[in-house]
């Protein structure tokens, strides 16, 4: 994809809040629900198949001068909650993007695709005949040639990157340079709070704008609390228009179509099909099984200036545990995160952070098959799900092998101490000999600060009709033309960052609902 | 009245003053008009703040000095309403839980900020190192807030090396589609003409300038 110019008049096929003035009503062939990297896909590859489309979006687009530099008033401005948002059952913090483009404005452009073993396990314990590697290979490769996905390169590394890199070297294990759908990084380091530069190829900067080249139209700021239905046909959705930030609800609107595509995400779909008379849940399944890749962050301090802002927000990874549960990766986030982090007090706790400018984060995320929860709607008329998770006891063990791996990386990087931010271990260690630590002890769920931002599996697909809400092109079960498409109906997790077989799977699926309608 | 009675019924009015002076006695008056938090949750901040960044060392500004009863007010005005409340409630709890866990020193039962500095540093500690996961929780919470309100304040980013860099934003055919949040379409400044051609993007210098909201006032004050 090239820059583009839009026609003349293109801004007219997007609708902001300042513009409702009553309630609305339109009609199309798809109306798309959710504009993250799943849906915005499916807006684009149906509206390009020549399908009248609607695009929904509760959050409101950005410009670079709405982009927040601190991290909580950017997390207010563009999270669910406020950024806010917690499980019950095992404590866990988790996030839902709402702002057009989904998740994808605020996350680190991080493209990955699973190894065959991961689909296998899909295939097999699931009943998929279709969904492997080979199967999945040129929807991904569509997706990659459309967002221009590449290895991050090395002269937008920076220090903090090269050392990850450095580490893995010494320490024998295999890594590489983490694919993004970046095209002209300048190494700011500012993912998760928006990318001034522009270069991230975020869905608002990509899929929406090309969706709408094609004859899409975007809704903004409305929220959608209902899909109706008639048997087993859906008719449209229904819904609020909502206020950009603070969300307080105006006019109705609704939108007529011949097909629904629900790509509101893992913590939303779920919630809006149990409010629409827990709709496509013929299977029992819907909400259940929600999955995360609960992560754990080590900070190395170095002797020497690290120089951590600049440098793409994460930009190597190694996938050499992946097999024992985890990968590994590089990690910036804005400084207040990591102040969080810090232990101790006063003078101690200020000398540390004088320290950020030598430190370098790694991290790794787990693959927690066992560990499983649920969403449900909340009485009354929030959207916001109600969560529940339990982090299994051996999932944890593994947060735990990968506390110690990281440890290792780290030292072998150079760094002189590493802060494992793990409760009932020491806050700083010195040496490798004491970190061994981490490698023996028998971890605890409350020990770690557990938190995701990728979350699977609330609508899962299954070859079962029983077994699962949706089939394996994403396909309710029960309802002949309504379409799920968001990472809710992974079956697993998938053990890398999801956003890239989210994508190639809604790239899939809109060959089937073109197809059908 | 029975004098049994009549002192019971002195203990009680007294408990009942202390109480309440305890809640909402001997705050001072903020120097900005709050948007949204009282005086009494001002002041708890501004002890807190101290407590976890006192004056001087490794970082010139202390809590207090680099704002974050300020910004903390600001932060909780933005969030829904059950949100802010939830926010407020954590502060009264760590205020008053005093009451059940004392502070180690004399007078351990008075309310946080009413403590010494070095009561309150060996109380949150406690907290900090708990065993019961609940107290851990809400200390990492509340350092969470603090510590965001901490990195928000320009000068202490520039005396970590760690302030945003300024960047020219390059225009997007997004720009053409997009107004800023909460106008409308009139408000889309760019058109076609001013399309920044591809290719025209530069890596970040490491001795890039900072961003205007991060550097140092030309007249030398602290911004």
């Amino acid at each position: 994809m090239s820059v583009a110019a839009p026609e003349e008049g293109a801004a007219g096929q997007v609708r902001v809040f300042a513009q409702y003035d009553g309630d609305v009503r339109e009609r199309c062939d798809v109306v798309v629900v959710g504009s993250g990297p799943c849906g915005s896909v499916m807006a684009y590859e149906l509206a390009a198949a020549g399908l009248d489309v609607v695009l929904l979006e509760e959050g409101p687009p950005y410009t670079p001068d709405d982009f927040a530099l601190d991290g909580a008033t950017s997390m207010v401005r563009t999270m669910r909650e406020s950024g806010l948002r917690a499980t019950r059952g095992t404590l866990l913090t988790t996030m839902q993007a709402n702002v057009l483009g989904g998740g994808s404005v605020v996350n680190s452009a991080i493209c990955a695709r699973p190894p065959e073993f991961v689909f296998e396990a899909w295939r097999s314990n699931f009943d998929l005949e279709h969904t492997g590697r080979e199967a999945l290979d040129p929807h991904y490769d569509a997706v990659a040639d459309f967002l221009g996905i590449a290895p991050t390169p090395d002269d937008v590394q920076g220090d903090r990157n090269l050392l990850f890199r450095q580490g893995c070297d010494a320490l024998g294990i295999s890594s590489e340079p983490i694919a993004r759908n970046v095209r002209g990084c300048v190494g700011s380091g500012e993912c998760f709070t928006g990318c001034r530069a522009r270069a991230k190829q975020s869905m608002d900067l990509s899929y929406v704008p090309a969706a709408i080249r094609a004859g899409a139209r975007v809704l903004t700021s409305v929220q959608v609390q209902e899909v109706r239905a008639q048997g087993r046909r859906v008719t449209g959705v229904a819904g609020q228009i909502v206020a950009p930030f603070t969300g307080k609800p105006g006019a109705r609107f609704e939108v007529e179509a011949r097909a629904v595509v629900l790509a509101a995400g893992v913590m939303a779909t779920p919630v809006i099909l149990q409010k629409s008379g827990n709709l496509a849940n013929g299977s029992g399944q819907v909400g259940r099984n929600l999955q995360f890749h609960p992560g754990t962050a080590t900070i190395g301090v170095f002797p020497d200036p690290v120089q951590p802002y600049f440098g793409a927000t994460q930009g190597y990874q190694s996938l050499h545990y992946l097999r024992d549960g985890f990968k590994l990766e590089t990690l910036w986030a804005p400084p207040g995160v990591f102040g969080v982090r810090m232990p101790g007090f006063g003078h101690d706790l200020k000398r540390r952070l004088a320290e950020l400018s030598r430190a370098s984060i790694f991290d790794a995320i787990a693959s927690c098959h066992n560990s499983t929860g649920e969403v449900r709607a909340r009485r009354g008329r929030s959207m916001n799900p109600s969560l529940r998770w339990r982090f299994d006891p051996q999932d944890v063990q593994v947060l735990g092998h990968a506390s110690w791996v990281l440890a290792e990386l780290l030292f072998a990087a150079g760094a002189h101490k590493v802060l494992p931010g793990i409760h009932g271990v020491a806050e700083e260690m010195h040496s490798l000999d004491e970190a061994r630590v981490l490698q023996t002890r028998e971890f605890a769920a409350g020990d770690f600060v557990n938190a995701s931002t990728h979350a699977f599996c609330s609508t899962r697909m299954h070859g079962d009709p029983s077994q699962g809400v949706v089939d394996e092109f994403g396909r309710c079960h029960d309802l002949d033309n309504l379409w799920l498409a968001d990472t809710g109906i992974f079956p697993r997790c998938t053990s890398v960052n999801p956003m890239f077989t989210g994508m190639a799977l809604a790239h899939r699926s809109a060959g089937v609902v073109k197809e059908a309608l | 009245m029975p004098l049994g009675q009549a002192v019971a019924w002195i203990l009680g009015a007294g408990l009942v003053a202390a109480g309440l002076w305890r809640v909402f006695g001997g705050h001072p008056q903020p120097a900005e008009p709050p948007q949204r938090l009282s005086r009494r949750e001002l002041g708890f901040l501004t002890a807190a703040s101290d407590t976890l960044y006192p004056p001087g060392g490794a970082i010139a500004e202390s809590g207090s000095e680099a704002g974050i009863p300020a910004y903390t007010d600001r932060y909780v005005a933005s969030l829904p309403g059950p949100v802010g409340l939830l926010m407020r409630l954590l502060f009264f709890l760590v205020e008053h839980a005093t009451i059940a866990f004392w502070a180690p020193g004399p007078a351990g039962w008075r309310r946080f900020s009413a403590l010494s500095p070095e009561q309150r540093t060996a109380w949150l500690d406690g907290w900090r190192t708990s065993r019961l996961p609940p107290r851990r929780l809400v200390f990492t919470s509340l350092r969470a807030i603090l510590a965001m309100g901490y990195f928000a304040d320009p000068s202490v980013l520039r005396q970590v090396g760690l302030a945003p860099r300024a960047i020219d934003s390059p225009v997007v055919e997004a720009d053409l589609l997009y107004p800023p949040v909460g106008r409308g379409p009139e408000a889309i400044r760019y058109r076609r003409e001013d399309l920044t051609p591809p290719g025209a993007a530069r890596v970040l210098a490491l001795d890039a300038p900072l961003h205007p909201d991060y550097a140092p006032r030309a007249d030398g004050s602290a911004s």
